[in-house]
């Protein structure tokens, strides 16, 4: 479903990423772990052809994100870092807005799922964060992505919306409907919730993957592998 | 495209600032030109569709001065970029919103031909043609100002070299210009200047190389804000 190969971006003479390579498929929930500015905003923004990579590859269902941008983006949904929206609009207006660009017919169902019916007619700029990481969440929902990255998903919010927002992934990547199977790459700095919600941990540490592997199965066990890899 | 133009037009409907800066622009043209009709004591459009580009100098960048810039400074081009959408489609919806507003803007000048054809005998084509003329006039402006705007996070230096660049182009073909530079560079200048083409309208002409001008310019940077925003650095 996704192939990432060798791929590397430079600003400048500055390394963002440097030359990793990854495969993944539907069903995973992919927790992207890495400290500040280790890559991994830039390899997701990669992923999506929003930056062109310096080298290497990345082949979604065989399709090449920069070359075929706008096909490519009918398969991923994504939820950029801060969240950023357009805040003069009312929340149903904004999500009317990417739902007709993503074609996406059921779209009272997308805000029942984020449970966002009681804030419809708000502005965004009168919303609560945790708010308007729904309305980014019911955002990257439209269309009915295979695929989904979210980076930094929980960043800035209470436990209680945290809590929410993790369960929601949780049940996106494997609905009740098997066909309907996601693919789910998230970033965050809270390594409790790469083990709650992740099968899988990516740690990205000055450009480069240090580990890739299943999630370790004890408490504390993401932790330990964390320090570990980001100390060497 | 159409919900992109819909989206973006709404902007300036549900904002005071869109409605603030067409009225000013309506204001000023009225204004401009009621001052000088009685002083001059002719009852032309001419002396309107004269005053128009330095008007649309100051308006052009101000309704586009943020329809780029604006989107790089929230990022929310991130998520414009990341939609199923083209990059011609994004410029294009930008663009006929803007023409759309600066068309309203014009709109609300009408009253001026209305109220001369009760004054005196207008001749109506030469009065069509001229607005048609504004119009080309307005999208060769907005597509420079779209494309500056998306040189900068900062709307306010979008204005500003907006503004510099504009006035660059109308002086051209003014006094200004020709007591400094010997003949044949005038000359040679005054073909790429707007007002130079305007007059073509205004005089109540379709000179097909005016038309030619105006749609090659706006083509020509709307290509530049295209290619600029394929970019991905």
């Amino acid at each position: 479903m996704m192939r990432v190969t060798s791929l590397s971006k430079f600003f400048g003479q500055k390394k963002a990423v440097d030359d990793i390579s990854f495969t993944a498929k539907e069903g995973e929930i992919i927790g992207f772990l890495g400290p500040n500015g280790a890559g991994k905003t830039t390899t997701m923004r990669l992923i999506l052809g929003y930056l062109k990579p310096t080298a290497g590859q990345v082949k979604i269902d065989n399709l090449e994100p920069i070359e075929e941008r706008v096909e490519v983006s009918k398969l991923i949904g994504y939820l950029p870092e801060n969240n950023p929206l357009y805040q003069e609009m009312k929340v149903k207006e904004y999500l009317e807005f990417i739902a007709s660009v993503k074609k996406e017919d059921d779209f009272q169902k997308i805000i029942k799922q984020v449970d966002l019916d009681d804030a419809l007619n708000q502005k965004i700029e009168e919303l609560s964060r945790g708010y308007k990481q729904r309305v980014g969440l019911a955002a990257a929902l439209m269309g009915n992505p295979k695929i989904l990255i979210l980076d930094e998903p929980t960043s800035g919010l209470d436990p209680l919306e945290q809590e929410k927002i993790r369960g929601m992934i949780k049940k996106l990547a494997n609905p009740k409907d098997k066909q309907g199977k996601k693919l789910i790459i998230f970033s965050t700095h809270i390594l409790s919730e790469v083990e709650d919600v992740a099968t899988r941990l990516i740690i990205i540490h000055k450009g480069r993957i240090v580990y890739d592997g299943g999630k370790p199965k004890e408490r504390g066990g993401v932790e330990k592998i964390f320090k570990s890899k980001i100390k060497n | 495209m159409k919900t992109l133009f819909k989206k973006e037009l709404n902007y300036y409907l549900n904002n005071p600032i869109g409605y603030i800066i067409v009225i000013l622009f309506a204001i000023f043209a009225n204004f401009l030109f009621i001052k000088d009709i009685f002083v001059l004591g002719t009852a032309s459009m001419r002396g309107f569709f004269g005053i128009l580009p330095w008007l649309f100098l100051v308006f052009i960048p101000a309704i586009c001065m943020r329809i780029l810039a604006e989107e790089k400074r929230v990022n929310t081009i991130e998520i414009l970029l990341t939609l199923p959408i083209t990059e011609t489609q994004i410029v294009l919806a930008k663009f006929f919103a803007l023409l759309t507003l600066a068309a309203l803007g014009l709109g609300l000048t009408l009253g001026l031909p209305i109220s001369l054809s009760f004054l005196t005998r207008i001749y109506l084509p030469e009065v069509l043609i001229g607005y048609l003329g504004a119009l080309f006039l307005a999208a060769s402006f907005i597509a420079i100002c779209l494309f500056f705007s998306n040189q900068t996070k900062n709307q306010v230096v979008a204005f500003l070299i907006s503004i510099i660049v504009l006035f660059i182009f109308l002086v051209l073909s003014t006094d200004y210009f020709s007591t400094v530079l010997p003949k044949f560079i005038q000359d040679f200048l005054i073909y790429f200047s707007p007002i130079f083409h305007l007059q073509n309208f205004v005089k109540g002409l379709i000179d097909w190389r005016s038309v030619f001008y105006f749609v090659s310019l706006t083509l020509l940077f709307l290509f530049l804000t295209i290619v600029d925003l394929e970019k991905r650095k």
